[in-house]
């Protein structure tokens, strides 16, 4: 099986922000920490995309890098998860990682930085499953369920997908044929050279036309 | 030789050997970089270790790749 | 899959590893000095220390043995596009919320709100007991004392001034049944004075299209935008009004289908467009007309279609050739010819294509014009009864359809039946009450068939001359039963009229901003009752496809809440008519004797069911219902059809017209007027409502247009018994059905035999009718465009003035032209130049006190705000995030952040309308009951908006007004 992995389709995230609460929702995540957010390109003028940004789980993650105590592990399927009681809070990972992941839920009195908290990809964390004490500290676990992440499973229009990387690029790259077209929000241009919104316009019944 | 081309030489040696010395007396390297296995909080079960799957892992990524199919209004749908 | 855990799986503990070193030893101490300090991780006293309630969190604690989990399927109660959600509770406490992908209609998807409904279960910021306002505060009383006290109050207002001076706002968030209860209940108390959301919605939309070819609801469906070839969105912002019903046009855009965005600002939708057109709010008719202009110019048009199928489109060809060239069209809409011509092309040469729209159209003071124009859009294209076009109206909450087809409405009977005494002798018999005694119950006949006042007037019914209105007494009490007051205009002027009501009562989940408002103005005289939201109770909702869904209770009311049948019920009893009430139902009490008896939803939808027979709400009976929900995943989701199963033929839902009774088994109409299905499977063609002929042109179809499989191949009328006997149909009733045939129709035929016999022939019998492109009984036969009554143009006010005052509409004076006109004289365009707009925002809903209370979605909406074009904020040295003042011409002003954008164009301004609990600047907290208020709260911008109704339905004008924006100071 191939890592977990999140992709978020830009040509169909219209930032209704239901993966954002869903979350907050299935792991009763406190005011303050943003697992998931919703980031907006080029707002209010034709172009404007979104996409849904969590923890990548990376392969090589920075966070797990720097970390001065080493909480992070991998679990077989790639995910990044870490323990809470080793966290720190230093903030270090926080640094690292170019996404924003790690979140810091201002806890109580001299506004100390209360320990990290992150996506999990809803698969719990280093705690007995389905035990209070894993959903106290890290929300739900759903990859124990056979269930998948819970923002991408209510995702409005299907634009978040989550679960194993190989099915997931499969699943995208139905659509991708389909439109004749990849995101045109970023890189695309540069891989292939052509200015954006000018690419092969979709072919009139490319794969599907509809009954 | 002449005296001068060893003191010379004799510098250059136990420049060297300094280096030498230094670099085995327990300095750091200035990157940090992670190594696997060095985790050290509590153990994780993987999740499939739970009913009904009890550990086989197979089963567990067969379901997990029918689940993904929910995501995939096209299955539902078609073209 | 669910998993039903018996027991707490105990894990092994494994040893934990050692820590090494002393620098881990003295970490560990100040990790563990943070535990100590009282900090679990991601919960703890931070959170109890935010205003947010200290309900004990609902969470899936290790469940010992024995432990009840109950999955209970429900439906959101937000929009109407209705995503199912299947609620897992575990001794009765709402722990897990669950995607239904089986659902043909959302397959699982949700949005914000709907992602994040679990917070209903725990209720935070709800209203928790009844409350009375005492001295500017409000206290707790006993559901005895509330009802006592609230039912002689209104006792004694009837006594004293009739039971016209009460008017009771209903509520589109009501289940089917409780919304059919309350306009039984309200007609029983006397008075045709009650309303609903749908008035300030899709009222328009209602009255124009059914006025065009026969219903006024959605005629295609959000699963049949997947069939669509073009998508015209004009004045709708679907990706956050109506987020899951992009998952469809998406899906279809995917495959080739063109996506157009008409709409003053860039949304969100608008993102997904492969064409934007920008075009000025309020110029509707003329854009669309345009666009018409060049369909007809390029002979686009589906000429058998009109010729068959249309009445009077020539005219509205002559109208349109003449009046919307280019440059007229450019002159008023801003929008140049290219654009229109690419949208009129696009949407030409890629049928079938569909027709979207929403309050963008509606909120206009000739809304009634614009829907009517984009239905003649689509006649002159021929997209009406075909599935991927049609008119797919996107209506706003999650029962406003089903609200507006059998709920509260000021001038109908449920089912449309109107007012008059043919519509009351018709419901007197279903509900097996005398109807003289109902008649006894109002001031008099005339006031029994006069409709009723509106609730976007109500404030003029308080406020206005006595002598101007047209019943004895000025309203002198208000019920606010699951409505919010944010959402209607003129703010200002309406807490002028609750300081002069004798009472105010609301009947909500949420204290709602009447509270606040209320408590601003006046010491006492107001009572809050705790009703409980939809998931607390169970009931049918009615989606915006005309699709049934059956909701089951998920928990049993909160704290002392009731549910609305059971408020209604105790009501009755208080004023004396609970056995003609409940006189057909099952009574029930569903949590013993901790809350009030009540009829059961099944009772109640099965009177529905033998009562509305002209919209077909018939054949739905519980019991079918039920079943679509316990098999969702045999529904095939582009044609909405059950192919195999236990549900085997029926489309999702039974969408209305579903004729017949249960046992005919009518599968339900998934497009309206579709010919090219027979009548047993959902087809169907327009109605002959509007007379067989009109100035000498058959308004009957032309021959050979008929539905599949009729019997009768020519356009013919309405069915009644004289036309079953004439054609022969009428030996074909059983005795009984011709018992109760004689002298009806097929509305009034309480045993559907009419309906039956004509259903085996293949035949429609609502006729066979051409749709009308001229509507002579509205103010313009064809659609005109009129300036809105506060224009940014003078001189195009000159060009297009507004309509006449009408002196007594819907009971009141309702002033167009003199308010125009005085706007004009005034120069009111040059004090307050930026057009000022409203709308929705994805995160929350409505009035938005509820969804505000949410701390899940108030963490992404904190504020209230304008959106403001960079030009006009650099003109008033206004930045981004600053407070500003937005004014307008009522003299109210209100105090919310700058967003600048250039989703805006220069001269238009947009505010968000779901906020409330700020007052020009002041925060009303203190005026709310304690603990329970909004976590956010901010200007609602009707506070500020203006005068302006409809020429038809008394719609209010609030996507077109003027404002102008300064820098804020104090």
């Amino acid at each position: 099986m191939a890592r977990m992995k999140f992709l978020c389709d830009a040509e169909r995230c219209i930032e209704c922000n239901g993966c954002v609460t869903a979350c907050k929702q299935e792991n009763e995540v406190p005011w303050g920490v943003n697992r998931r957010r919703v980031v907006t390109m080029n707002e209010g003028v034709p172009g404007q995309r979104a996409i849904s940004v969590a923890c990548m789980h990376c392969s090589d993650a920075p966070c797990m890098a720097v970390c001065p105590v080493d909480c992070f592990y991998h679990t077989d399927e790639g995910l990044v998860l870490h323990d809470k009681d080793m966290c720190i809070g230093c903030g270090y990972c926080f640094y690292a990682c170019p996404f924003g992941a790690p979140q810091f839920p201002q806890e109580g009195a001299f506004g100390v930085r209360g320990k990290m908290d992150k996506c999990t990809f809803c698969a719990g964390g280093p705690e007995p499953d389905f035990s209070e004490a894993e959903f106290k500290q890290y929300g739900r676990n759903r990859l124990a369920e056979g269930k998948l992440p819970a923002c991408a499973e209510m995702c409005s229009t299907k634009a978040l997908l989550g679960g194993d990387g190989d099915m997931i690029a499969d699943i995208y790259r139905d659509r991708v044929l389909r439109r004749g077209k990849g995101a045109e929000v970023w890189g695309w241009a540069t891989a292939y050279k052509v200015p954006p919104g000018k690419g092969t316009p979709p072919p009139a019944a490319a794969g599907g036309s509809k009954s | 030789m002449n005296i001068r081309s060893v003191s010379s030489v004799a510098i250059l040696a136990a420049a060297g050997a300094m280096a030498l010395v230094l670099s085995g007396c327990g300095e750091r390297p200035q990157a940090v970089s992670y190594h696997q296995g060095s985790y050290s909080g509590k153990p994780d079960t993987p999740p499939y270790s739970d009913p009904p799957w009890n550990g086989n892992k197979q089963q567990w990524e067969d379901d997990m790749r029918q689940r993904v199919q929910n995501q995939n209004e096209y299955k539902r749908i078609g073209g | 899959m669910q998993l039903t855990r018996k027991s707490d799986p105990i894990r092994g503990v494994a040893p934990r590893i050692a820590r090494a070193g002393a620098r881990r030893i003295a970490t560990m101490d100040r990790r563990s000095f943070l535990k100590r300090s009282g900090l679990a991780a991601g919960v703890g006293a931070f959170a109890s220390q935010l205003p947010y309630g200290t309900m004990e969190k609902a969470q899936a604690a290790d469940a010992p043995a024995g432990v009840k989990r109950e999955v209970h399927r429900t439906v959101c109660t937000h929009c109407s596009v209705g995503c199912a959600i299947d609620a897992i509770v575990e001794n009765g406490v709402w722990v897990r919320q669950e995607p239904v992908f089986d659902s043909p209609l959302n397959l699982g998807a949700h949005c914000a709100k709907g992602a994040a409904i679990r917070e209903h279960g725990h209720g935070d910021h709800r209203l928790k007991t009844p409350m009375k306002l005492v001295d500017g505060k409000y206290q707790k009383i006993s559901w005895d004392q509330a009802i006592k006290e609230v039912g002689d109050k209104l006792l004694a207002i009837r006594k004293e001034s009739g039971p016209d001076a009460v008017f009771w706002v209903g509520s589109s968030k009501h289940s089917n049944e409780q919304s059919y209860l309350l306009r039984k209940f309200v007609s029983f108390f006397g008075t045709n004075n009650m309303d609903h959301q749908a008035r300030i919605c899709h009222s328009t939309t209602v009255s124009g299209v059914a006025n065009t070819w026969g219903y006024g609801a959605m005629t295609n469906s959000y699963n049949d935008m997947g069939n669509t070839k073009c998508a015209l969105y004009i004045g709708s912002n679907a990706a956050e009004a109506h987020p899951v019903s992009m998952l469809h046009m998406l899906h279809a855009k995917e495959n080739g289908a063109k996506m157009i965005v008409a709409d003053p600002r860039f949304t969100r939708t608008a993102a997904k467009a492969d064409l934007y057109v920008r075009f000025r709010s309020g110029t509707d008719v003329a854009f669309l007309f345009g666009v018409l202009y060049h369909i007809f110019k390029n002979n686009w048009q589906d000429d058998k279609y009109i010729h068959d199928r249309v009445y009077g489109m020539d005219k509205v060809r002559d109208d349109v050739m003449a009046k919307w060239t280019p440059d007229k069209c450019e002159e008023v809409t801003g929008v140049p010819e290219a654009q229109v011509y690419k949208v009129a092309e696009m949407m030409a040469k890629n049928r079938p294509s569909t027709l979207v729209w929403c309050m963008g159209q509606t909120q206009h003071s000739i809304g009634n014009a614009f829907v009517r124009a984009s239905c003649i859009v689509q006649l002159a294209l021929g997209n009406i009864g075909v599935s991927g076009g049609g008119a797919n109206i996107f209506r706003g909450h999650d029962n406003v359809q089903g609200a507006t087809d059998i709920g509260p409405n000021p001038d109908s009977l449920p089912g449309y039946y109107g007012v008059a005494a043919g519509a009351w002798k018709h419901f007197a018999a279903v509900w097996n009450v005398d109807y003289e005694w109902i008649k006894k119950q109002f001031a008099s006949q005339a006031m029994m068939e006069k409709p009723g006042m509106t609730v976007s007037r109500w404030i003029d019914g308080v406020l206005e001359k006595n002598d101007l209105i047209d019943q004895d007494s000025n309203l002198r009490a208000i019920v606010y039963w699951g409505h919010a007051p944010n959402s209607q205009s003129r703010g200002k002027e309406m807490v002028e009229a609750m300081k002069k009501l004798d009472l105010i009562c609301v009947v909500d989940p949420y204290p709602s901003a009447t509270a606040a408002m209320a408590a601003m103005v006046r010491k006492d005289g107001v009572y809050l009752l705790p009703a409980c939201t939809q998931l607390e109770t169970s009931g049918s909702v009615t989606a915006s496809n005309r699709s049934l869904q059956w909701r089951e209770r998920v928990i049993r009311p909160l704290f002392e809440s009731q549910t609305d049948q059971a408020i209604m019920y105790a009501f009755s009893k208080k004023f004396g008519y609970d056995k003609e009430f409940v006189k057909n139902y099952e009574i029930w009490k569903p949590d013993g004797d901790a809350k009030f008896d009540e009829p059961t939803p099944e009772s109640v939808l099965k009177e529905i069911n033998r009562a509305t027979w002209t919209i077909g709400y018939t054949g739905q009976s519980p019991e079918r219902l039920k079943l679509h929900m316990k098999n969702m995943s045999t529904f095939n989701v582009k044609t909405l059809r059950a192919e195999g199963g236990p549900c085997n033929g029926d489309y999702f839902g039974m969408p209305w017209p579903c004729y017949g009774t249960p046992e005919i088994k009518h599968p339900g109409s998934p497009n309206l007027y579709q010919e090219s299905r027979t009548m047993m499977d959902g087809g169907g063609c327009f109605r002959a409502n509007f007379g067989i002929e009109r100035d000498g042109v058959s308004l009957l179809a032309e021959d050979g247009s008929y539905p599949k499989g009729s019997e009768i191949t020519t356009g013919y009328p309405e069915f009644d018994h004289v036309l079953m006997k004439k054609i022969g149909f009428w030996d074909e009733l059983t005795d009984a059905e011709k018992k109760a045939a004689e002298g009806k129709n097929w509305k009034t035929d309480l045993s559907g035999g009419i309906q039956r016999v004509c259903m085996k022939h293949g035949v429609h019998f609502w006729g066979n009718a051409k749709a009308r492109a001229v509507v002579w009984n509205f103010p313009d036969g064809i659609p005109q465009h009129r300036e809105p009554i506060y224009s940014p143009r003078p001189d195009l006010v000159a060009k297009y003035p507004t309509h006449d005052d009408k002196m007594d509409f819907w009971r009141l004076p309702t002033l167009f032209k003199s308010v125009q006109d005085a706007n004009v004289k005034d120069k009111i365009a040059e004090k307050f130049p930026i057009i000022l707009t409203s709308g929705r925002l994805v995160e929350y809903e409505g009035g938005g006190e509820e969804t505000r209370s949410n701390p899940w979605l108030a963490e992404l909406r904190p504020d209230c705000f304008v959106q403001i074009n960079p030009k006009d904020a650099n003109d008033r040295g206004v930045k981004n995030g600053e407070y500003v003042w937005v004014k307008t011409a009522t003299g109210a002003q209100l105090k919310v952040r700058a967003t600048v954008t250039e989703a805006v164009g220069s001269g238009t301004a947009f505010v968000p309308f779901h906020f409330s609990g700020w007052w020009m600047g002041k925060d009303m907290l203190e005026f709310y009951p304690d603990g329970a208020h909004p976590i956010v709260r901010g200007e609602a911008v009707n506070t500020a908006t203006t005068y302006g109704y409809d020429s038809v339905t008394m719609m209010q004008e609030t996507k077109t007004t003027l404002c102008q924006v300064e820098k804020f100071t104090a």
